[in-house]
């Protein structure tokens, strides 16, 4: 089975006046469908520019960026919007929710780009599917600042997942929130992942939300210095998706 | 992202920020509002001189009954002779004829005689007196007949012909009187006199004229003396121990002033020309009016109706004219209802000015309102470049605001052409929302202007459609480089931004 992200020697340097910022140094690295990879690192590592150049949000200075095996480092900047509308899905530490829009039109917002000429119902009623989902449905109206954190990420969330992607992607997600609402955040991811069987590439300093992951990446210094299976999530994933995974090689 | 959701977005966006919005839709607003009311007031003003010189008459061609353009051998002592045998009892005269030979006796021209000016008290012998002679009112020269009339309506380039014959006459009302002027025309002379409105019901019919019959059309000078402020239709008035039926009023249809006493249109009454012809037993006419089609057209139309009138009336060669065609300046300013201190200028300032047909007058009137109208409308244009200005300020301001809405956008999949569409969109909606609203106000200040400063402002379909054209382009022009500048932003940079 081909790799969903495999990444071959990416290197990407920041240019601040005369300083030559490195802030990945060559990483190479193979995501499968379904893994749940959390990216561990101290500030500074280059985590988060990894996550943003494997969200198609930036440009690598070199190296190769297979994403469903395509090349996505010679597509033009069109081609890297509709792939993080139809594809990506991001969920973001500041939760990046527009403000003054209530929570509904926030979900909605993806589908008023790549080209899908979604109606205005439609689109409404997708996106209070996905609110749903997420257990906001009674929250539509509200605005991101009458919201709590946690219930503004599951906001990002829901509208993360509108286009159904193949791939999310989070960036400290819990990084804004308590210890509380960052477990039921990551209970969804969670169980996202085994329900819908969806990629998802997490970043975070903290270890104990990196111990969701079924892999766990540590980066340091623009570079990953261990890559190992989470063992324990592992063997919860295997026996909740063994029914699955059956019904797959069934058909 | 379709055009409709992207004008939605922007209408949202725009809501969230309702008073910058206010702001700048007023800014857009106003200058829409004074280019409109400047072209409105400029093109008013040339409507209105045209209007002006078309009323009187531009392409109006008088014949009258007589020679008053030959020159004598004489040194004009015969002339004073006859002008004060015209005029008893006065002196300097503003208009007189020129000089004439042809007639004896004295006689009544509506163009050139002082009964007209309306300076004058009129103290001569009444049209009753007169009328002991049936042909007194026209004298000797009496040259022109209808079947002159009936042959210059064959003529191609002519618009529209009226027979004429004048007289002075008592017009009277139970109790009240007025001494004025009574006109026989033929119908068509409304439609030669453009500049008139009837204030009440109608001209005379064809009809009417045929048959010859008592009915009048009061000048609303006349009308007042007689009736007051109360409408005379279907009243009877008195000439000539006549009865007479009012049909209609008339009253100046021009902006300038409104017509008084010794005005020499609506101080006045007008008959069918057949009606005074049957009355009077006369079968010649004072004079001839003839319009042409084309006001370019007033020389050709000239020469061919002498040719035709002097074939008609069997003039050999060497012989002068029995009649007087006339189109000159002088003659239509100080007939027309121009302006008095219009005319007096023009007179004052135009050497030769005989020789000034209408048509150059009408020109040189026509190019001055147009610069007059160009310069407003380019100061206008200076509220419409600062409202233009003022949305892109506005938008460049929101594009920095907003850095972090731009971001999320690109995030979820937003092309930078979607963004700059929508900024675009937005300042395209402030523009023309403001084009709009400037148009209603526009339309408000120049009916204002029209009715409280009593100037003339005409607002063409053509200036609405390019202010609104004008608006919307300056919302394009000065929202796209805000637009540009949004959607170039690097989708991380924006994402960054706090």
């Amino acid at each position: 089975m081909n790799p969903v992200i495999a990444v071959h020697n990416l290197v990407k340097t920041y240019h601040v006046g005369e300083i030559s910022v490195h802030a990945l140094r060559g990483v190479s690295l193979e995501i499968d469908s379904a893994e749940f990879v959390t990216i561990v690192g101290a500030s500074g590592s280059g985590k988060s520019t990894l996550m943003h150049i494997l969200g198609c949000l930036d440009q690598p200075t070199s190296g190769q960026y297979l994403l469903n095996g395509k090349n996505v480092s010679g597509l033009t900047d069109d081609e890297l919007s509709y792939i993080r509308n139809r594809e990506i899905g991001f969920v973001f530490q500041g939760f990046n929710l527009l403000a003054r829009t209530s929570a509904l039109e926030n979900v909605e917002l993806p589908l008023l780009y790549g080209g899908s000429h979604v109606s205005a119902r439609e689109r409404r009623e997708r996106a209070m599917a996905a609110l749903s989902a997420v257990g906001l449905e009674d929250r539509a109206d509200h605005h991101p600042n009458q919201l709590s954190g946690g219930q503004q990420q599951r906001v990002a969330i829901a509208r993360a997942l509108l286009n159904n992607p193949s791939i999310l992607m989070a960036d400290e997600p819990t990084g804004n929130l308590d210890s509380r609402t960052s477990v039921e955040v990551m209970d969804i991811f969670q169980s996202l992942r085994e329900e819908r069987n969806i990629t998802i590439v997490l970043i975070t300093h903290e270890q104990t939300v990196a111990e969701y992951g079924s892999r766990i990446l540590t980066i340091k210094d623009g570079n990953i210095v261990s890559d190992h299976p989470n063992e324990a999530r592992l063997a919860r994933f295997e026996i909740a998706t063994a029914p699955l995974a059956e019904g797959r090689a069934a058909s | 992202m379709n055009l409709e959701s992207c004008f939605r977005v922007a209408v949202k966006a725009l809501a969230k920020n309702k008073l910058q919005t206010v702001l700048t839709i007023m800014g857009m607003m106003i200058g829409v509002a004074t280019v409109l009311t400047m072209i409105a007031v400029g093109s008013g003003a040339q409507t209105a001189i045209q209007d002006q010189v078309k009323a009187a008459g531009m392409n109006l061609i008088f014949i009258t009954a007589g020679n008053y353009k030959v020159k004598t051998d004489d040194d004009g002592s015969a002339i004073e002779e006859n002008a004060r045998l015209t005029t008893p009892g006065k002196g300097k005269r503003l208009f007189r004829p020129a000089v004439w030979r042809t007639s004896d006796r004295p006689h009544f021209v509506l163009a050139f005689h002082a009964e007209d000016d309306p300076m004058e008290k009129h103290d001569h012998p009444t049209a009753a007196q007169r009328l002991g002679d049936s042909e007194a009112g026209l004298g000797a020269a009496a040259t022109l007949l209808r079947a002159d009339a009936d042959a210059i309506r064959k003529l191609r380039g002519v618009q529209y012909v009226s027979e004429g014959v004048h007289e002075n006459a008592h017009v009277s009302s139970g109790s009240e009187r007025w001494f004025t002027r009574l006109h026989g025309d033929d119908v068509s002379l409304p439609s030669i006199r453009r500049a008139w409105k009837f204030e009440f019901g109608r001209f005379y019919s064809k009809t009417e004229e045929r048959d010859a019959e008592q009915v009048i059309v009061l000048g609303s000078v006349v009308a007042q003396k007689l009736f007051g402020e109360k409408n005379p239709v279907g009243q009877s008035v008195a000439i000539w121990k006549q009865n007479w039926t009012v049909v209609g009023v008339v009253t100046s249809g021009s902006w300038i002033t409104p017509p008084a006493a010794g005005d020499d249109q609506f101080d006045a009454v007008y008959v069918p020309f057949t009606t005074v012809h049957r009355l009077l037993n006369l079968s010649k006419l004072n004079d001839i009016t003839v319009t042409a089609a084309s006001t370019g057209d007033v020389t050709r139309l000239t020469k061919a109706i002498t040719e035709l009138l002097r074939q008609r009336h069997k003039i050999t060669a060497n012989k002068a004219d029995d009649f007087t065609i006339t189109t000159q300046a002088r003659q239509a300013l100080a007939k027309g209802g121009m302006r008095p201190e219009v005319a007096r200028s023009v007179v004052g300032n135009v050497s030769g000015l005989e020789k000034v047909t209408l048509e150059q007058l009408g020109k040189t009137l026509d190019r001055a309102s147009s610069t007059m109208t160009a310069l407003l409308a380019s100061i206008a244009a200076v509220s419409l470049l600062v409202g233009g200005i003022g949305i892109m300020n506005i938008m460049l301001l929101s594009v920095t605001e907003r850095t972090k809405e731009i971001g999320i956008r690109r995030a979820v999949g937003a092309r930078s052409r979607d963004v700059l569409l929508q900024f675009l969109m937005e300042a395209t909606t402030l523009s023309v929302l403001g084009g709009v609203l400037g148009i209603l106000l526009g339309f408000f200040v120049a009916l204002s202007i029209s009715r409280w400063a009593v100037w003339s402002a005409s607002i063409s379909p053509l200036s609405v459609i390019v202010s609104f054209t004008v608006a919307a382009a300056i919302g394009i022009f000065f929202g796209y480089y805000p637009a540009r500048q949004a959607s170039e932003v690097a989708p991380i940079e924006s994402l960054r931004y706090e």
